[in-house]
């Protein structure tokens, strides 16, 4: 099975590798597995003041497409809201890379991926409310 | 003509069970061989003959699938809607990922580097081996223990040690790979 040229793109210049401060409160984190293939995802986004996605950080072990369904998340979510990012679909993925529909589970795997770091920031935030009106 | 189950353990007349009596299944299959053969179908009619054909089809992949620990477990799981292509990410317990992110992670490191890195490499190597080892050895009491109790949970707990072993196979053969690869 050949790769799309966006897939080879992404995957021998993989955008955003690397991560943040995990303890960070504006830093989200996510991290999600396939077991049938035995990839692992981490994905993280550090979310500004105004909510706005500032940062993306992304690190896959993983098949090709799976590190390019991770690293072309990283790209979109860049500038864009919370509730922006949680709008990004697999099918987005799929469309932009051109993915077999074997290898459309890494795109499911790059939307949990970005699921779960919102929701770890989301509850973050949550959990610093009540400090803050006790302050 | 009866028609033959695709079921693979009703195919082999046998009991849904986790171990297997791997002498017992090896005759029963060159029985089944021999019942099936297309060469005593040659005089029959072409529907009997086709018969013949999907039985021998069916026995050929159902002793694949059985006489394999794993393959086997895979198929009693799927026939109890464990399947792994169903669960998703959501199932996997993040310790277990965070645990094979960090050993990806220290896997990486070594990677690409001199021959100082051998040494580490094979540490690493003994390492996952010995997890596989384990898992194996975890494998075969839960085996023990379902067929005794056929407890729904324990195949949860089977489900979740077969994704375990999924991962570590993994970072076995990027080992191995960087292993070889580095010698050449």
């Amino acid at each position: 099975m050949a790769y799309s040229d966006k897939v080879l793109d992404h995957y021998n210049h993989p955008r955003n590798v690397g991560s943040l401060d995990k303890a960070d409160p504006n830093v989200g984190t996510g991290m999600v597995g396939a077991p049938e293939c035995g990839d692992v995802m981490k994905l993280q986004v550090k979310v500004d003041a105004t909510g706005v996605i500032a940062e993306a950080k992304f690190k896959t072990f993983g098949c090709g497409s799976a590190i390019a369904s991770s690293s072309l998340a990283t790209e979109w979510l860049k500038g864009k809201t919370v509730d922006e990012a949680l709008a990004i679909k697999n099918t987005d993925i799929v469309n932009e890379l051109s993915l077999p529909p074997v290898k459309i589970h890494c795109s499911v795997l790059a939307e949990d991926a970005i699921k779960a770091a919102i929701s770890d920031y989301k509850r973050k935030q949550e959990e610093r409310k009540p400090a803050e009106a006790r302050a | 003509m009866n028609p033959v189950s695709s079921n693979y353990y009703d195919f082999f007349g046998l009991e849904h069970k986790l171990d297997l009596d791997l002498p017992d299944l090896e005759k029963r299959f060159y029985s089944l061989s021999r019942q099936y053969h297309p060469d005593r179908y040659t005089l029959k009619s072409r529907e009997e003959q086709q018969y013949a054909l999907d039985a021998t089809a069916i026995l050929n992949d159902a002793y694949r699938t059985l006489r394999d620990p794993l393959a086997r477990a895979e198929y009693l799981l799927k026939e109890n809607g464990f399947d792994i292509g169903e669960q998703g990410s959501k199932n996997v317990p993040p310790e277990l990922l965070e645990e094979v992110f960090e050993l990806n992670m220290a896997l990486e490191e070594l990677r690409g580097g001199d021959d100082s890195a051998r040494p580490a490499l094979e540490e690493a190597r003994k390492k996952f081996v010995a997890m596989r080892e384990q898992i194996d050895s975890d494998l075969r009491g839960q085996f023990t223990e379902y067929d005794r109790a056929r407890d729904r949970n324990v195949l949860a707990e089977i489900r979740g040690i077969l994704n375990r072993r999924r991962y570590v196979r993994n970072l076995v053969n990027e080992v191995e790979k960087e292993l070889t690869g580095a010698a050449a």
